[in-house]
C-alpha cells in the first residue's frame, strides 16, 4: 500500500467529566469502508466530532488529506462530507434551499446526483427538513454529504430511523461512491449488518476505549468456536475464552494456530462454528477489561 | 437499483463463500473462479465485476476480492487495463491442458487412497479401473451421460 493516509490519529485523547475518549492511533488510506462499532456512550460520536473538528482534542495529533485543524479547515472540510448525528440549523431549509446552500461551499457539488437521490427518497424540493419523519430526514442528510463530490464521507449513523428500502439504498449508494477505489467512507453504526455488507475494516469503540482496527474479514476468519472433548491444558495460543464442559467450548482469534496446538495435545474438536461480529465485539471488551491499565493503546495502520 | 445511473449489466457469477470451508475467502474466490474459466463457462474477454461490486455480492471486504484477482492476474487467467475494468485472459491451450489434467490426477489419487482405506490390493485396484474404464467407454456410445 502507498500513498498518504486520509485519516491519522496519533496519541489522540478527548475527556469530558468522567468520560475520556483515546487514546486513539491510527491510519487509513483511501479505497476502504471502515465501520465505526461499539455500545452507545463508547465515543463513536465524539471521535466524528473530532475528525470535523466540531470537538477539539485535548492531546495528540489528528490530521485529514495530510493537513491539520485549525490551520487547514477549509481545505480539509471541502473533501469532506460530513453526515452529522443531528443537524443542526436545517429545521427551517427546504430540500432545495439546502442544496444550494450546499452547493456554494463545495466547488465539486453534483447537483444532478442531488436530483436523483431526493427523487429517490421521494422528497419534495420545497419541503421544509423540518416537516419531514426521522427517517426521511436521514436520507436527505445522506443525499447533502454525497452530493457534495467530497473524497472522504463523514457518516454518524447514517442509516438511524430509516426504513428498510431507503436503508437498502443507502448501502447501495455507498458502495457505489466507493466503485472507482480512491474514495473512503468513516461510518459509525449500531447494525451489524451494514458492517457485514459493507465495511471493509472495523474500529471498535467501547466506553471510549479504542479496542482497534481490524480487516473485517481477517476477523471472520481467524475467530472460531470450537467445542472440544476436553479442556486443553496450559497456554494454548490464540485461546480467548474456555467453558468447562463436556463438550469443553473454546473461542480462538487464531484459527491455524489453535487448531494445531489442539492437534498437537490430542485434543479432539468435536464441532467448530463462526463467532459473529458482536460476539467478537464482545470478547474484545472482555479481554480488555481483564488486561493490565498500564497497555497504552494500540497502534492500527490500514 | 432504480437509478438511472446504474453500471451496464455484467454477467453474475454464481459464485459462494462459506464459512465452514477452511480455506480463507480470497482463495475460495481464485478457485471457483478459476474453475470457471478453465471449464469455459466463463470465455476469454468476459467483463468480471470490479473488486468492490464483487466484494458487496459476496459480503466480504475489499481486502479480499483485491488480493483474489491479482493473484488471479499473477497466474495470467485475468487481466486488468486501466479504465477496462478485469476481464478473463486467453489462456494457453497447454496451460488449459494441464490444469485439466491435474483436475484427473487429483479425482484417480482420491480414487486409489479410497481402495487403500478400504483395504482393496493394487491387483483389485487396476481391475476396478479396467471396469470402470469399460462401463463408462460403452454408456458413452449408448449416448448416455458419462
Amino acid at each position: 500500500m502507498t500513498g498518504t493516509a486520509v485519516l491519522s490519529l496519533k496519541d489522540v485523547k478527548k475527556s469530558y467529566g468522567n468520560f475520556e475518549l483515546g487514546p486513539v492511533d491510527l491510519e487509513i488510506e483511501a479505497g476502504y469502508v471502515v465501520a465505526v462499532v461499539g455500545p452507545n456512550g463508547g465515543g463513536k460520536s465524539t471521535l466524528m466530532g473530532m475528525l470535523m473538528n466540531l470537538i477539539q482534542p485535548d492531546s495528540g495529533e489528528l490530521k485529514l488529506f495530510g493537513g491539520t485543524y485549525p490551520d487547514d479547515e477549509v481545505a480539509i472540510k471541502r473533501r469532506v462530507g460530513y453526515l452529522p448525528e443531528r443537524p443542526v440549523g436545517h429545521d427551517e431549509m427546504s430540500a432545495e434551499s439546502l442544496g444550494e446552500f450546499f452547493s456554494r461551499f463545495y466547488p465539486k457539488w453534483d447537483h444532478r446526483l442531488y436530483e436523483d437521490l431526493l427523487k429517490r427518497a421521494r422528497i419534495e424540493p420545497a419541503k421544509r427538513f423540518g416537516e419531514l419523519s426521522t427517517g426521511v430526514q436521514r436520507c436527505l442528510a445522506f443525499a447533502l454529504a454525497l452530493a457534495t463530490g467530497s473524497e472522504l464521507l463523514l457518516l454518524d449513523e447514517p442509516t438511524a430511523g430509516v426504513d428498510p428500502f431507503g436503508r437498502r439504498e443507502i448501502l447501495e449508494d455507498i458502495s457505489r461512491f466507493m466503485e472507482c477505489g480512491d474514495k473512503t467512507v468513516v461510518f459509525a453504526t449500531h447494525v451489524m449488518e451494514e458492517v457485514r455488507r459493507i465495511a471493509d475494516y472495523v474500529l471498535f469503540l467501547a466506553d471510549g476505549e479504542f479496542l482497534g482496527l481490524f480487516e473485517k474479514d481477517t476477523l471472520l476468519e481467524e475467530w472460531r468456536i470450537f467445542w472440544v472433548d476436553r479442556e486443553p491444558e496450559g497456554d494454548v495460543p490464540g485461546v480467548v475464552d474456555v467453558e468447562v464442559g463436556s463438550p469443553a467450548r473454546i473461542v480462538c482469534d487464531s484459527l491455524q494456530e489453535t487448531g494445531q496446538a489442539l492437534f498437537a495435545q490430542d485434543v479432539r474438536i468435536v464441532r467448530s462454528g463462526v463467532l459473529d461480529l458482536e460476539e467478537v465485539l464482545s470478547h474484545l471488551m472482555r479481554q480488555k477489561q481483564g488486561r493490565e491499565q498500564s497497555v497504552s493503546g494500540r497502534r492500527s495502520r490500514v | 437499483m432504480s437509478s438511472e445511473r446504474a453500471q451496464p449489466k455484467q454477467p453474475r457469477i454464481p459464485l459462494h463463500l462459506s464459512m465452514d470451508d477452511p480455506e480463507p475467502m480470497y482463495r475460495q474466490i481464485e478457485s471457483q473462479l478459476r474453475d470457471f474459466i478453465l471449464s469455459g463457462q466463463l470465455e476469454p474477454g468476459t467483463r468480471l465485476p470490479s473488486m468492490r461490486a464483487l466484494a458487496k455480492d459476496l459480503l466480504c471486504s475489499v481486502i479480499t476480492t483485491r488480493r483474489a484477482y491479482e493473484d488471479l492476474e499473477g497466474e495470467g487467467f485475468i487481466r486488468t487495463r486501466q479504465g477496462m475494468g478485469t476481464v478473463v485472459a486467453e489462456i494457453p491451450e497447454e496451460t488449459m491442458a494441464a490444469y485439466r489434467r491435474e483436475a484427473v490426477d487429483g479425482a484417480m489419487g482420491e480414487a486409489v487412497r479410497a481402495g487403500r482405506r478400504a483395504g482393496l490390493t493394487e491387483e483389485e485396484l487396476r481391475d476396478i479401473l479396467e471396469e470402470t474404464l469399460q462401463r463408462e467407454v460403452a454408456n458413452v456410445h449408448q449416448g448416455g451421460t458419462p
